[in-house]
């Protein structure tokens, strides 16, 4: 079973080094931690849209899309509850909720929009190697990066293996929908242990494939197929810098800020 | 107390996370808790949302606290990679972060705590199984839990994304309620057998593992370098890999694996191990790359040499360019997400490096070699069975071993497959490889210079693979089955006795022998014990699809499937791999659901019936038994079916007993047995046993005899029949074309999702252009028998048609 996110598209945001588009993504979060003021956030999300759009990413943020509207949602609703501002919305104004509140939240499940695209934007370019390779360039062991890659790996088969469990439970008549809330969760112990234990019997042999094919865990991993930092990395990061110094500087002139308190 | 509780060393804290690491199987066992946190979390939702979502509660939040107290610090770092995974679904970004720490911690905490809590600590394992257990769990369970909601929640109102006081009880309610109900079962059924497979955190840290014998300091003492000697002229002369009397004991075992082995294989020659299941094959395996003793631990005797070199003189990775090694389960060492990940890993870990052209014509040549230049940017999971394996073997050749060996390596293959690897295999030997091959049975011994035969850890013969298979009765006594053709012509006296079809037909010329059935055996009585033409007409339709199609994202699987299965019948489904019927088999149950078209079982429309009631209907055997044995005991295995159903204890009682006795696995000696315990043929009849409980009148067998040797393949076989005639409708996939000649009285073969050929075995294998575009094989037996116009399909049959020639 395939689980990553990744799209083999040829588009000029695949092409970019994994680390260019790992230091991206981290720049828009930090654009998105700039502001509050949800006209400035809606600023950085319509350029992580665009940025989508060029990746040819789409079909992933429509996988995700119940998911990321549930989460705005919540952000928007909670938020006007837990802030103070100065002018009150009629008929709320009793349990606290501003104008301010309300603009914050919006502001705050765009934040979260925002995060969530840029994430999606850099696993729908970028493969669980590239990452890993990117990763241990960026100072990370490379071992951690291998044990990720190896988990994410892992993941496709044991959903694979999973789908045979729970196919072979129901066959013997498990019905997970019944029951006490206790009973029902009690009823994952014979999906649950079968899949750990199909897992954990892999592992002496999963180590012994790996040593058996050079694999050492205190060898530096030399990658043969080098990432290489070309025009348009630099011109992508040189952006982003240009990005996080306006959005520094208007911040420190004190604007894409609500005043609320919590 | 418990070793590694009592050892804990809080100034080492640091050494013990950082200790991980540094060893490959506590990475694997990381990266593996990562993936099954993640995968756990996915898609089991207990459907109870407290955020709906975003906190649901999920069994998954019991996995790190349970990793905790059985791998230690592996489990902290798994859990925090895992929770990362599970964000590379939508929700990665900054509040990862903090997830990886609450999650760390929510892995860490318990391994810390447990056993160091004062006068609160039971003192005892990781379990509940008394108050005091349960006491030291339940505080362990609230702290991990409080910390990890904490840090998230607080990480998360941090960021601006929601208030802490709104998230922070949602995820500690879902921790402690997952942790509380989920995690004592689990600790119960895991803890007693991850300790007897010796994965405990203190069975595997490094400075724990005792993996060579101190004898074995002294005798390295007298290698120098690991090289016996240093003369060139002299290693010319020596075999690529010389073993001398050999023996091996695993360090749990009190009696040896390995017995007195010598044996030697030279350049350019193909070596088969023969025997049956448990005869050490795969530890002789082992033991030729220097996996044994070196991530192995157990007694080790004799000396093995590898291109003149002691295998235990360097650690295994050092001699992944001398030999290489394809497991048996090959689907473990796929590591990549493309195929050219798959096959630069290897070469990632080279020192010195190589050169990028030396990666290319390394890669190119790997993958010619295998026959998949076309696949380099495919992802490994989107292949066939067959692909895999292959691919496996690229990601070993590019290291260009000189011996590359492999463990029953067509063992889930199709007929197609398995075709397209001996032609591999003849290739590469060409090419100037030498390969070490095992099997259980005799179908690519042909392929072999020379065969090696091992029963109970001794080599018990050697020699040519004419000379054994010409041998029927040494090949009986070793648990081998005889060539069928050598069995019909062993009571005429045939010496040399035949090997191929045009030898066979040569020998009936000799013997002045042709082919004339009985009726009896025309009618199938000779083959299947009764008149298959005695149920025709009799016996009313179980099952009925009419117009049945399924698709798999957009991509039809089962295409127009129009067929009835009649009670008492024996259906073999047959097709290449990727044909539908696995898919179809899961229709037949209900467990899938028709996109067109409708499925009657017993006059029931399978999409309107719930699967408990179709579960008593119809029962599907699983090709991998663990897929569904969780239980303590073999007894409580096959009861869950039943309790399922709603039966009485009673009821129950009678159901296990009668469904254990049926597999021939009586309960008054197998039911309180761990069914883990059990080799797989057993662990495959406990399953079947299961299924039993309920009662259906249909079986479906979804390849049941994958993976076991001869006995156990006729054993399993027998029982099927038995079950048949004791009145069970049967529905058999399987590729083995042996086993539908002798067992099936009629065949459904599937091609692409439709079905080309519905017929008696007889009918089916007549048809040669049939057979060879549903990528099958004739059994030799029927192209024997076509010369003279009849296609026999048994030993039997074969044995009672063959007549003198009229003058």
């Amino acid at each position: 079973m395939t689980v990553s996110l990744y799209l083999n598209h040829k588009t000029w945001v695949h092409r970019l080094d994994g680390r260019t588009k790992t230091l991206t993504v981290m720049g828009f979060f930090v654009l998105a931690l700039c502001f509050s003021h949800p006209v400035y956030l809606l600023g950085v999300l319509a350029l992580v849209s665009g940025g989508l759009a060029v990746a040819q990413a789409g079909v992933n943020v429509k996988k995700i899309w119940v998911l990321a509207a549930l989460l705005v949602c919540y952000s928007m609703m909670l938020w006007p509850f837990f802030v103070e501002g100065k002018t009150p919305v009629p008929l709320f104004h009793v349990v606290g909720v501003t104008w301010e509140g309300c603009l914050f939240g919006l502001g705050m499940g765009l934040r979260l929009l925002i995060m969530m695209w840029g994430g999606v934007w850099l696993l729908s370019t970028t493969t669980i190697e590239e990452l890993a390779q990117a990763s241990q360039r960026l100072g990370l062991p490379s071992r951690v990066g291998f044990a990720f890659s190896l988990a994410f790996r892992w993941v496709g088969i044991l959903l694979g293996a999973g789908v045979g469990v729970i196919q072979a439970q129901r066959s013997r008549g498990l019905d997970l929908s019944s029951g006490t809330i206790v009973e029902r969760i009690r009823k994952y112990v014979p999906l649950v242990v079968p899949l750990i234990g199909h897992a954990l019997r892999q592992t002496n042999l999963l180590a012994m494939a790996l040593e058996s094919k050079g694999f050492h865990p205190t060898a530096r991993r030399t990658f043969l197929t080098p990432q290489s930092m070309k025009r348009d990395d630099y011109a992508m990061l040189g952006v982003v810098m240009l990005l996080l110094g306006v959005s520094a500087w208007l911040r420190w002139y004190g604007h894409g800020i609500l005043e609320v308190r919590f | 107390m418990n070793a590694l509780y009592a050892s804990y060393d809080p100034r080492g804290w640091w050494a013990d996370l950082a200790g991980v690491w540094k060893d490959t199987r506590l990475i694997v066992v990381t990266a593996q808790i990562a993936a099954i946190y993640a995968a756990i979390l996915i898609p089991f939702k207990a459907g109870i949302p407290i955020i709906p979502g975003f906190v649901e509660l999920r069994p998954a939040n019991a996995i790190p606290i349970v990793a905790s107290l059985l791998f230690g610090p592996a489990a902290a770092w798994g859990a925090g990679i895992g929770n990362i995974i599970g964000d590379c679904f939508g929700t990665l970004g900054p509040a990862s972060v903090f997830g990886f720490l609450g999650n760390f911690l929510f892995g860490y905490l318990p391994y810390l705590m447990w056993g160091h809590l004062g006068w609160l600590s039971s003192g005892q394992p990781p379990m509940v199984q008394s108050w005091r257990q349960g006491l030291e769990y339940g505080l362990v369970c609230v702290v991990a839990s409080g910390v990890c909601a904490g840090i998230i929640a607080w990480g998360v109102e941090l960021l601006g994304l929601l208030p802490f006081i709104v998230l922070a009880p949602a995820i500690f309610f879902n921790n402690i309620v997952m942790g509380l109900l989920l995690g004592p079962p689990l600790l119960g059924f895991l803890y007693p057998r991850v300790q007897r497979w010796h994965l405990r955190y203190e069975d595997i840290r490094p400075s724990v593992v005792p993996l060579i014998d101190s004898g074995f300091s002294l005798k390295m003492a007298s290698i120098k370098n690991g090289v016996l000697s240093d003369s060139t002229e002299l290693r010319a002369t020596l075999p690529l890999l010389d073993c001398r009397d050999l023996s091996f004991y695993y360090s749990t075992h009190t009696h040896p694996a390995l017995q007195n082995i010598s044996f030697s294989i030279q350049s350019r020659e193909m070596v088969m191990l023969l025997g049956r299941s448990g005869s050490s094959k795969s530890t002789l395996c082992y033991v030729c790359n220097g996996l044994i003793p070196h991530m192995i631990p157990g007694r080790f005797s004799g000396a093995l040499q590898l291109c003149g070199e002691d295998t235990r003189a360097n650690p295994v990775w050092k001699r992944a360019d001398r030999v290489g090694l394809v497991f048996q389960d090959f689907e473990t060492q796929l590591i990549g997400t493309t195929v050219g990940a798959e096959l630069l890993h290897p070469l990632e870990y080279r020192e010195p490096p190589f050169a990028l052209q030396e990666i290319q014509r390394r890669m190119a040549h790997a993958l010619s070699s295998v026959g998949l230049e076309p696949c380099l940017d495919r992802d490994p999971m989107m292949m066939s069975g067959g692909q895999r394996q292959r691919l496996v073997m690229a990601s070993v050749l590019v290291q260009e071993p000189q011996l590359l060996i492999l463990d029953e390596p067509s063992s889930d293959l199709d007929p197609a497959s398995r075709t397209q690897l001996r032609q591999t295999l003849r290739q590469l030997r060409d090419a100037g490889m030498s390969l070490m091959m095992t099997e259980q049975d005799h179908d690519d011994l042909q392929l072999a210079d020379r065969v090696i035969l091992l029963d109970e850890g001794r080599l018990v013969w050697e020699g040519s693979p004419d000379m054994l298979l010409r041998h029927p009765n040494m090949m009986r006594q070793r648990g081998i089955r005889p060539l069928a053709l050598t069995e019909c012509f062993e009571e005429f006296g045939c010496d040399p006795l035949p090997l191929s079809v045009e030898e066979a037909w040569a020998c009936a010329e000799e013997l002045h022998l042709m082919i004339e059935p009985p009726a009896d055996v025309l009618d199938d009585t000779v083959r299947l014990g009764v008149r298959a033409s005695s149920l025709d007409g009799q016996s009313e339709p179980v099952i009925q699809l009419d117009g049945v199609w399924f698709r798999y994202e957009e991509r039809p699987v089962l295409q127009d499937i129009n067929c009835a299965i009649y009670s008492g019948e024996f259906l073999a489904l047959l097709g290449a791999n990727g044909s539908g019927k696995s898919t179809l088999a899961r229709l037949l149950n209900g467990l899938l659901a028709p996109a067109e078209g409708r499925i009657l079982i017993d006059g029931l429309d399978t999409r309107a019936t719930s699967m408990s009631e179709l579960a008593k209907r119809v029962g599907l055997v699983f090709q991998n038994p663990d897929h569904q044995i969780f239980a303590d005991t073999v007894w409580e295995e096959v009861a869950f079916s039943a309790k399922n159903l709603g039966c009485s204890p009673g009821e129950i009682a009678i159901r296990v007993r009668e469904s254990l006795q049926a597999v021939g696995l009586p309960v008054e000696e197998n039911g309180a047995l761990d069914p883990f315990s059990l080799r797989k043929g057993e662990r495959q009849r406990v399953a079947v046993a299961s299924i039993l409980a309920t009662r259906p009148a249909v079986l479906i067998f979804d390849e049941p005899t994958t993976g076991l040797d001869a006995q156990e393949t006729d054993r399993m076989m027998a029982m099927v029949r038995e079950l048949n005639r004791q009145g069970h409708t049967i529905v058999m996939i399987t590729h083995s074309m042996r086993l539908v000649a002798e067992y099936a009285q009629r065949c459904l073969l599937l091609k692409a999702g439709q079905v080309v050929a519905d017929g008696s075995p007889r009918d089916i294998f007549h048809d040669a252009a049939l057979i060879q575009t549903a990528s099958l094989e004739i059994p030799l037996l029927s192209q024997f028998s076509q010369r003279w116009g009849h296609t026999l399909l048994t030993v039997n049959e074969v044995k009672a048609s063959l007549k003198p020639k009229l003058a």
